[in-house]
């Protein structure tokens, strides 16, 4: 399967998706630290068997305003969708994610979830998340969590103790943390993101 | 000042919010000994140890830390590591994301480039890795792992001692090390902390029960109850407990 990588700032992110049946796409999204404003996508999943695997990662160290919003609307039934947005907002910067999922009432047999979290880096940050799911069929598997906190203490003195320095051992959190969306980037891209966390 | 005194611990009392855990513990160490400390549930046993390693929860009211002739308590818990200090955790801390590879690699060559001392080698690096993972009966995808995600019980406790392996510490402490472990994974334990035992380090065992005295033997053994040690003894000590329980013991 293809799978697609969009660096907010530098590469031409598409804004409506549309998966015919049996289609199949994987994209991933990342915002650098410095990108704010609104970061729109939709997608229409319009065929039996179409499959749409979404994740990004959104780094707000600064001053960021950041606005993401996502709506997956589920038109015809059998498909799946898979959302993990994860985040690190510190600093004064401002995060929110919409998250829609719509399945309309002949969509049966859909699956779709949708998972966002958030860790706060200063008292400072904050972040509104609101998944929402929208759904008039009613034999569907669908979910969706969204947390929001701040890096464990507990695993912060384990390393620690360990004789791993404060700074670092925030550092591997923060990558921990990540790593689910990471897993999905090509080495370059993973190298750069970590150069963003030190 | 002894020479050969490693820990020497006066009056330390510590507090967990408005609550106070510690209410004045005297406690000398020299190298080369093992002590034990054991109590009743709620005596500060774990806190003692936690306060040692420099948990940030707890504030220490008064008293003094004295560890190889430095203010122990004027330390970060990284510092105290680098020291050589190392607390084996009653619950260690699962970190998905993290793999013991990695955990090992960066607290290993903090501590070298803390101690002034060149980065291991890959090679190096990998050669000390299954050297210890060895010394406490870990198999090769054991590396691989996410630290202490999905360990049984026993895996966590030999984790902890497959890390003070590689720490190679001149002061452990071992909270509760015993609890949650079926007889082998006890062995293995305790095996791993006698072959640890040189006349440079000394060790404190934390336990509320004797049988991991039996596998590691103490040379000093303390009840603590209430935030105070009431009684230090020899091994003979232990045997009492055993027999009569810690509401024999008074101050």
């Amino acid at each position: 399967m293809n799978s697609e990588v969009y660096v907010i700032g530098r590469d031409s992110v598409p804004q409506y998706l549309r998966l015919e049946a049996g289609e199949e796409r994987t994209l991933t999204l990342i915002v650098p630290p410095g990108n704010g404003g609104r970061l729109v996508l939709e997608a229409d999943l319009v065929g039996p068997g179409a499959s749409l695997d979404l994740a990004g990662l959104y780094l707000c160290p600064g001053d960021e305003r950041l606005d993401l919003r996502l709506l997956v609307r589920h038109t015809v039934g059998g498909c799946v969708s898979r959302q993990l947005f994860k985040g690190l907002v510190g600093g004064t910067a401002r995060a929110s994610f919409d998250g829609l999922v719509y399945v309309a009432q002949d969509a049966q047999k859909t699956q779709a979830y949708q998972e966002n979290h958030t860790i706060l880096l200063s008292e400072t940050a904050r972040v509104e998340s609101r998944p929402q799911l929208e759904i008039y069929a009613d034999d569907v598997q669908c979910s969706h969590g969204a947390t929001t906190g701040y890096l464990n203490p507990e695993e912060l003195f384990y390393l620690r103790s360990r004789g791993i320095p404060e700074a670092e051992a925030r550092r591997l959190q923060m990558v921990a943390f990540l790593a689910p969306v990471l897993r999905r980037l090509p080495e370059p891209l993973i190298e750069e993101i970590h150069a963003c966390l030190s | 000042m002894n020479k050969d005194i490693l820990l020497e611990i006066k009056n330390l009392h510590a507090s967990v919010g408005e609550k106070e855990i510690l209410k004045g513990v005297d406690l000398t160490i020299r190298r080369g000994e093992v002590h034990a400390v054991m109590g009743p549930n709620g005596a500060g046993k774990s806190t003692l140890g936690a306060v040692l390693a420099g948990r940030p929860d707890f504030t220490v009211t008064a008293g003094s830390i004295c560890y190889a002739g430095q203010d122990l308590l004027a330390l970060c818990p990284e510092e105290r590591s680098w020291a050589g200090l190392f607390l084996s955790f009653q619950y260690p801390v699962e970190i998905p994301g993290v793999s013991i590879t990695n955990f090992m690699k960066s607290a290993i060559s903090a501590r070298r480039k803390a101690q002034g001392l060149p980065e291991l080698t890959p090679g190096e690096f990998l050669k000390l890795l299954k050297e210890k993972m060895a010394f406490v009966q870990m198999k090769g995808e054991f590396a691989k792992r996410e630290v202490n995600v999905g360990f049984s019980g026993g895996e966590k406790k030999r984790n902890e001692i497959f890390q003070m392996a590689m720490l190679e510490p001149t002061l452990s402490i071992l909270d509760e090390t015993d609890s949650g472990l079926d007889v082998d994974a006890l062995r293995i334990v305790a095996e791993g902390v006698n072959r640890l035992r040189t006349p440079e380090t000394a060790a404190i065992v934390i336990t509320h029960y004797q049988r991991l005295l039996e596998y590691i033997v103490p040379d000093v053994v303390h009840v603590l109850k209430d935030g105070r040690i009431v009684e230090t003894g020899g091994r003979e000590l232990v045997d009492r407990i055993e027999r009569e329980g810690y509401e024999s013991i008074h101050e």
